[in-house]
């Protein structure tokens, strides 16, 4: 059976410890992320360790330092989609462009706000509010 | 002069949404961006507003083709979370409609690179072999495409004699036939034509974008969860990990030739030695603890991963699902580069890409 480890780790620890998995060959499984009860940010660096994943777990930072420089396109796209979709910052990463949310949405970072569907059908048709 | 050609996210050439932005000199592919996001449902979301038995019949269609292996990730999640003993007999069910299920995803790969390629008599055969999985499908689960097999704790249905016997009749069939498949395959001149030295991605970049699955493989990058991190009963059958080194597209259609007939024998074997007793844990209702996990499996395309939070209700804190497609389209623009246009159709196909799921 596969093993599951969470270790808490901080800020700080994020960027050394990334080199030192990439240095030992470690595979980046996968950044896990979401927005607890309280609306903070809980994200989860997957590596993968021999049969077990250990899971780096952060809570509570909306800023978090890139580690693309390290891991490349494995991290880049999760970090981009996590940006998208949960508005965490990661400093380093480039989000000139958009990659999961339509260019009209990207207002800047943050969570996708839906439109309720009655709001649509006005607009749709050039009504206005009452 | 350089040209911006878009294609997608609807386009003759693509199966599925995706927009690429291939930047050009002449014919040639000098650079390409992959944008993604056509097909969000919000799925993740749904599981958070649903109980653990409505979300296992709601993961089953993140995807069409793979949708055994979402049940199966999700059901695997919440029994390590809780500790839940699946029955042997119910992992093997598991094991031999999740090898059909490959079988059967393989093979639509197949048949669509052949139809890109042009050759369409292949691409026939290739979906006639699929056919009859499909109906073997239908014959253990009652399904064509949401099988419905895996429930907590096991597997809903077992596996009569006759069906038993149907199937292996099947295996043979379509054994003979991926043998003429392939040898069609590695001596036909439209195929290599179209697919040696096409769309490179080298074992280096593999490991620097962070490919899976038979993607991963066809770039001479020995990873399998089946066989790295084993899980239901994998570790009982004998088979092998397929690799092949060209790195190219004919890589990935080897890789898909070999692994059908490594999926054939798993079958045989779990099949063979079906162990005796309970499938499943019969009407008890499962208790889900507070807790999480991430698990892994080895799906059609590639590495799946859930991770699952639960909070102690019956209702999913978090579902986060990333599919192989997430961990492969990132490899798209390295591959395209220094391609024609013509063959970006072919290339972007090559990942064995599944949009909806990625999407989510």
């Amino acid at each position: 059976m596969q093993e599951y480890r969470k270790i808490s780790i901080t800020k700080e620890e994020i960027v050394p410890l990334a080199e030192k998995m990439r240095k030992n060959g470690v595979i980046l499984a996968m950044i896990h992320g979401y927005l607890n009860k309280d609306g903070l940010p809980n994200i989860s660096y997957e590596y993968q360790i021999e049969d077990r994943i250990e899971s780096y777990t952060i809570e509570g930072e909306k800023e978090l330092p890139s580690i693309t420089p390290v891991y490349d396109l494995a991290a880049e796209w999760p970090e981009r989609e996590l940006n998208e979709l949960i508005g965490v910052v990661f400093t380093g990463l480039d989000t000139s462009k958009r990659l999961f949310m339509p260019d009209s949405m990207m207002d800047g970072q943050g969570q996708i706000f839906v439109t309720p569907m009655d709001e649509l059908i006005k607009k749709a048709h050039g009504e206005k509010e009452a | 002069m350089s040209y911006i050609v878009p294609i997608g996210p609807y386009h003759p050439s693509l199966e599925e949404p995706v927009h690429a932005r291939l930047i050009t000199d002449g014919e040639q592919i000098t650079d390409a961006e992959v944008f993604i996001g056509y097909n969000h449902r919000g799925i993740e979301k749904l599981c958070m507003e649903r109980n653990f038995i409505q979300t296992l019949v709601l993961v089953e269609r993140v995807c069409g083709i793979c949708s055994h292996s979402h049940a199966l990730t999700y059901a695997l999640c919440l029994e390590s979370i809780s500790g839940i003993k699946v029955p042997k007999k119910g992992q093997y069910m598991r094991v031999i409609v999740a090898e059909l299920e490959r079988l059967h995803s393989h093979y639509l790969w197949l048949g669509i690179a052949l139809h890109i390629i042009g050759h369409d008599s292949l691409f026939m055969h290739s979906w006639d072999d699929r056919e009859a999985i499909m109906d073997i499908l239908e014959d253990l689960t009652g399904n064509r495409v949401n099988y419905g097999m895996v429930t907590y704790g096991g597997a809903r249905r077992g596996i009569s004699v006759e069906q038993k016997d149907r199937t292996l009749k099947m295996l043979d069939k379509i054994e003979e036939s991926q043998k003429q498949l392939t040898d069609f395959l590695l001596n036909d001149k439209t195929v290599a034509l179209r697919t040696q030295g096409v769309g490179v991605l080298t074992t280096e970049d593999a490991i620097r974008i962070g490919a899976i699955g038979p993607h991963a493989r066809a770039s001479n990058v020995p990873v399998d969860v089946r066989i790295d991190a084993p899980y239901s009963c994998y570790d009982e059958f004998d088979f092998n990990k397929a690799v092949y080194h060209t790195c190219d597209v004919f890589a990935r259609v080897v890789i898909r030739c070999l692994e059908n007939m490594e999926s054939i024998k798993i079958i045989r074997q779990a099949l063979d030695s079906l162990p005796a007793g309970k499938i499943n844990m019969g009407n008890k209702i499962p208790v889900i603890k507070p807790g999480e996990y991430m698990f892994r499996h080895e799906a059609p395309r590639g590495q799946l991963s859930y991770k699952v939070v639960t909070n102690g209700t019956d209702h999913n804190e978090r579902v986060s699902i990333h599919v192989p497609t997430f961990k492969n389209a990132p490899t798209i623009p390295t591959m395209l580069k220094g391609n024609s246009v013509a063959d970006a159709g072919l290339i972007i196909a090559s990942i064995d890409p599944c949009f909806s799921c990625m999407d989510r």
